[in-house]
């Protein structure tokens, strides 16, 4: 190990450094990116209500088929703080900044990420 | 082009070949994955026997890897060329450049460098045209090359010291 180390000159350490940190930079940068471009689409009954910008905080009241349920948008999360259905699985569900939160009694679909509605959800690409 | 390099080609060739086809039977977590062993002969031929050698083992190898996997001038065959031709000349150039500056392991980084990103721009040109899909991709894919190209020129460093002191 020590010899293999030994054999390697400055410029090489220097340069696969280099590579390490900039990947590393640009994984966390890239991520912010295209998080600060992914909205918030709140579906109801199968149709879509409403979309947001998951960089905004807001509170939003959704009516459903039991009542309302308020859906809060904070510091790029989102969750169900008030909900009317009876066993309140969309509240467990807690914050996320990425996915779905379901309630399937109030029939209210809440997606994060994944683009608007009509974009295709799948793999991106797979090369060989 | 003397006999000697012929049979020096061919050789290396089919090291790199063998290397190659070894490579695609390994597991791998992410099927797009791959160590890049055969880049290990290319290096081998650029430090000891020049570009010009180290260019015809990658073509060769890219050519004929393609027609024994059916892939030959398809899009997988395209990435590879690619990857392959950019990778030995940015390579060769840096090596012609600054001749100890770097070493193996510099001169290997270099390569996997280049290969992916040469993979990643005929990606997004012939294939996915989604500039946040090769923005997402490409530093993990970057950080991957950094890793395995590292390996890469570590064992080809060992080979060329044991090499040229016969």
């Amino acid at each position: 190990m020590k010899t293999i180390i030994r054999s390697t000159t400055c410029a090489d350490r220097l340069l696969f450094l280099l590579l390490v940190l900039a990947s590393c930079a640009g994984i966390f940068i890239s991520r912010e990116a295209v998080s600060q471009s992914s909205d918030v689409l709140i579906e109801v009954n199968g149709k879509a209500a409403y979309t947001f910008p998951l960089t905004t905080d807001r509170l939003v009241t959704v009516d459903g088929p039991c009542g309302p349920t308020v859906v809060e948008i904070r510091e790029r999360k989102v969750h169900v703080r008030e909900a009317s259905c009876p066993n309140r699985l969309c509240l467990k569900e807690g914050w996320i900044s990425k996915g779905v939160i379901v309630c399937l009694p109030n029939r209210i679909v809440v997606t994060v990420g994944g683009g608007s509605a009509g974009s295709p959800r799948g793999v991106d690409a797979v090369t060989g | 082009m003397q006999l000697q390099d012929k049979y020096r080609i061919a050789l290396l060739s089919a090291y790199a070949l063998s290397l190659h086809g070894f490579e695609a039977l390994l597991p791998t977590p992410i099927p797009w994955l791959k160590l890049g062993l055969a880049n290990i002969i290319t290096l081998v031929a650029l430090m000891l026997y020049g570009f010009k050698t180290a260019m015809t083992v990658t073509l060769i190898r890219v050519i004929l890897a393609s027609i024994f996997t059916g892939t030959f001038l398809g899009p997988s065959f395209m990435l590879s060329l690619g990857g392959g031709v950019s990778s030995t000349a940015a390579m060769g150039l840096a090596w012609a450049v600054s001749r100890h500056f770097f070493g193996p392991v510099g001169l290997s980084l270099i390569g996997a460098l280049f290969h992916n990103a040469a993979q990643l721009a005929l990606a997004y040109l012939v294939f996915i045209q989604r500039i946040e899909a090769i923005m997402i991709i490409s530093p993990v894919i970057i950080l991957i090359g950094a890793v395995t190209g590292l390996m890469n020129g570590v064992v080809g460093g060992l080979l060329i010291k044991n090499l040229s002191r016969e």
